[in-house]
């Protein structure tokens, strides 16, 4: 998986059944701080196993126990990862109830679960029979375009998608996407996210050039360090905040 | 003399049995004949049903009309020679002579003894006497017999015609098959109709038949009543006068209504039975003439999904599960359906591994795709096969067995998880991107060999025109594998095979398409 290296977000898992294991294992691997809560026994052993370091114990009913995991509310994800779908909904209820504004992420078996979850709070939904169905459907139908999902997403290798939100005075406020040579730096523009006209997303391909402004996030793909060439000129160009755009990955 | 003659039998029987071009003669009217699965069965049997309906069309013409003479020839000699060819034919494939003579020959030579023709000429008969005594060879026999005009009673034999349709109209054959299984059920209820309608029939001409009823003059009209009444449909042209014989007719109408009921509940549990069987039968042949054909085996949540997520690409599938539910399931929501265990190699063979491309193990039970996979490899290693599993263990076995593509959910769940850690934003993209929401979407266009654009530049493609987005090119390597190149510059030269991966939106990537394809 990507290897994200930085400043990055805590991030707490509740559950460790198959796929908290996993889950675990590869933001692991791409460098994390993570927090394993565990509610069942049985599970405790096995992550000991698995050689995780900080695990936890709770309950998604008790909110005292949540508390006792003394969670940093601005600077963790929250990833809800228990076999059942009933426990990760009361889970999703509770730590709502307690983190207002902390971005949690809860995985799904069906569209009519991921409605439930996403009604009690969850700010993201990972349907897993989509997420591989998808994955199956576009091997056989597009198998270049599956090539290329895993080489830009999934593989561990220098490419990766990133999003970056544009601040005050670098140079690309107020200029027109059409105008600015992305394949020069070696980077593909996929979609930008134009803050007047909400947080939708808005593609590349839409037909239409749109003016940048402050607040925009871009989204972009291309090699590591070409990325982080294109931020390093984008903090350069910073009239305002001589010290550099925030980085956050 | 007779050691001549059994040499010369003998010496024949090698020759035919050493003949390729006999054995694929023979093969070939096998097939036509008998072999449902051969796709040019359908146009014989097309045949079939068209003279014999022609015959029967001609035999009702006659009974008001004269029949043109070329029209009574047609069916004189035309259609007799037809049947009369198909009889023999018949005859010919459904046993091999020379097999039996071969037989027989090396038996006697075990033996040490020589070769007795009386005995082998017996046995050859009785081989054919086994054709000649089934039911649709003496259908087929009798169907003959109408061509023979002396006997004018005869013509109403063309009706047999009209059974030996059942030949050739699969659905009528299934019928009878259906019906076959409930033999013991069907002449249980046949025989107690009978009793009744004995019974009802004679009491109704002891108490009627002396003078009573001017209707009921002999046993023969009594019968004919009491079968009247008791299959309900009462014409009335027989009608009990007296009270004895009202009552009768009360008891087996009411009798008559419960036989009724029986027959149609064993008729319909019977096709409920075999619907399934049938069914999946209807589903092997309708794939005869297809090509890359997906087979998705299991149906559950993730083979729903799978299925679906194809039909909308238009790919060719046939989805397998042993559960008759899932299977059921998948048949309402319209996908080609067998209800068979995919790990038993039978269930591919009759689908013809030649036509599969893409076999997708998508149970929820690891050992259960194992086994499948492993099956389909087995069978054929050019067919793609994608397993799923759940265990990055149970997936590394897979892969050394070679097995395509080993799919773990949980591990793609935990990776869009991972994006998701890293660039929330970007991860709903992505999301967005493989699940086509939007109208712009990813897509990928081969350079065909010769293909005008094979040696041009990326340049010349002139994507930017049609606002079409970039993202690389998957070229293959020698030794078999595939490399992507990401975003390769306007110098990029293309070779045939090369797969353009690109974003655009619908309208674009149709024209882009047109275009290279020209």
């Amino acid at each position: 998986m990507k290897r994200i290296d930085g400043h990055k977000k805590r991030i707490v898992l509740f559950g460790y059944g198959k796929y908290g294991r996993m889950l675990y294992r590869i933001l692991r691997e791409a460098g994390y701080d993570i927090t394993v809560a565990i509610w069942k026994e049985e599970n405790f052993a096995r992550a000991e196993a698995d050689g995780v370091k900080d695990m936890r114990a709770f309950s998604p009913r008790s909110n005292e126990s949540i508390r006792g995991l003394r969670i940093d509310p601005a600077n963790t994800l929250l990833y809800c990862v228990m076999e059942r779908t009933a426990n990760n909904l009361f889970l999703v209820l509770s730590l709502r109830e307690l983190y207002h504004d902390t971005p949690i992420i809860a995985i799904s078996n069906t569209e009519e679960n991921s409605r439930k979850l996403r009604y009690a709070g969850a700010d993201t939904i990972i349907d897993i029979y989509e997420a591989a169905s998808r994955y199956i459907v576009t091997d056989i139908t597009r198998p270049a375009v599956s090539e290329a999902i895993n080489e830009i997403v999934f593989r561990n290798n220098d490419l990766k998608i990133a999003e970056i939100e544009l601040e005050e005075g670098t140079f690309l406020e107020g200029a027109m996407t059409g105008s600015i040579d992305f394949g020069r730096r070696g980077i593909v523009l996929l979609a930008i996210i134009d803050k007047e006209l909400g947080d939708k997303l808005i593609f590349a391909t839409k037909g239409l050039d749109h003016k940048l402004d402050a607040g925009d996030t871009i989204i972009l793909a291309g090699k590591e360090r070409d990325i982080e060439a294109f931020r390093a000129e984008l903090v350069a160009s910073n009239k305002t905040i001589p010290q550099g755009v925030h980085d956050e990955s | 003399m007779h050691r001549l003659l059994s040499r010369m039998i003998v010496s024949f029987a090698y020759m035919i049995e050493g003949s390729t071009r006999y054995r694929k003669i023979k093969n070939f009217f096998f097939n036509l004949l008998e072999n449902d699965d051969y796709p040019y069965k359908k146009y014989f049997d097309i045949f079939m049903i068209v003279i014999i309906l022609s015959s029967v069309f001609i035999l009702v013409i006659e009974v008001r009309e004269a029949v043109p003479k070329w029209l009574d020839d047609f069916d004189l000699y035309f259609v007799t020679a037809v049947f009369i060819t198909e009889y023999l034919l018949r005859m010919w494939v459904f046993s091999d002579l020379h097999t039996i003579i071969l037989n027989a020959e090396e038996e006697s030579r075990y033996l040490g003894r020589e070769l007795r023709l009386g005995p082998l000429f017996w046995q050859i008969v009785k081989d054919k006497w086994r054709y000649v005594t089934s039911p649709a060879a003496i259908i087929d026999l009798i169907a003959i017999l109408p061509s023979y005009r002396e006997i004018r009673v005869l013509r109403i034999l063309v009706l047999f015609r009209a059974f030996k349709m059942l030949r050739y109209a699969k659905s009528l054959g299934s019928f009878i098959f259906i019906l076959k299984n409930k033999k013991f059920e069907l002449l249980t209820l046949m025989l107690l109709t009978l009793f009744f309608v004995f019974i009802a029939g004679i009491m109704l001409y002891v108490f009627e038949g002396a003078g009573h009823n001017d209707k009921v003059h002999n046993l023969f009209d009594a019968f004919y009543w009491a079968l009247v009444t008791i299959s309900t449909v009462g014409y009335g042209d027989i009608t009990p006068v007296t009270a004895e014989g009202r009552f009768m007719s009360m008891l087996i109408i009411v009798t008559g209504l419960g036989l009724i009921s029986f027959a149609t509940s064993v008729i319909v549990s019977s096709f409920s039975e075999r619907l399934m069987e049938l069914r999946d039968e209807r589903v092997v042949q309708e794939v005869q003439k297809k090509k890359n054909i997906t087979v998705v085996c299991g149906y559950g949540i993730m083979g729903q999904k799978v299925a679906e997520g194809l039909r909308q690409a238009e790919k060719e599938l046939i989805v397998i599960d042993e559960d008759e539910e899932k299977a059921q399931l998948a048949h309402k929501s319209g996908f080609r359906t067998i209800c068979a265990d995919a790990a038993r190699s039978v269930i591919f063979e009759r689908i013809g591994l030649e036509k599969i491309s893409h076999v997708l193990c998508l149970t929820a039970d690891d050992e259960q795709n194992a086994f499948i996979a492993v099956n389909v490899k087995s069978l054929d290693q050019s067919v793609h096969v994608t397993a799923r599993c759940s265990d990055r263990e149970i997936a590394e076995k897979l892969t050394y067995a070679k097995i395509d593509k080993v799919v773990v959910p949980e591990e793609i769940t935990a990776m869009m998880g991972s994006v998701y850690a890293g660039e929330p934003v970007a991860f709903e993209a992505v999301q967005s991107i493989l699940a086509q929401e939007h109208d712009s979407r990813i897509d990928e266009v081969e350079i065909e060999p010769s293909s005008f654009f094979e040696g041009k530049t990326i340049e010349d493609l002139q994507m930017d025109e049609m606002r079409l987005v970039l993202l690389g090119v998957v070229r293959r390597v020698p030794g078999g594998g595939r490399r992507f190149i990401f975003r390769p510059d306007d110098t990029f030269v293309l070779m045939a095979g090369d797969h353009i991966v690109f974003m655009g939106r619908d309208a674009a990537i149709a024209h882009f398409k047109k275009r290279l394809l020209r």
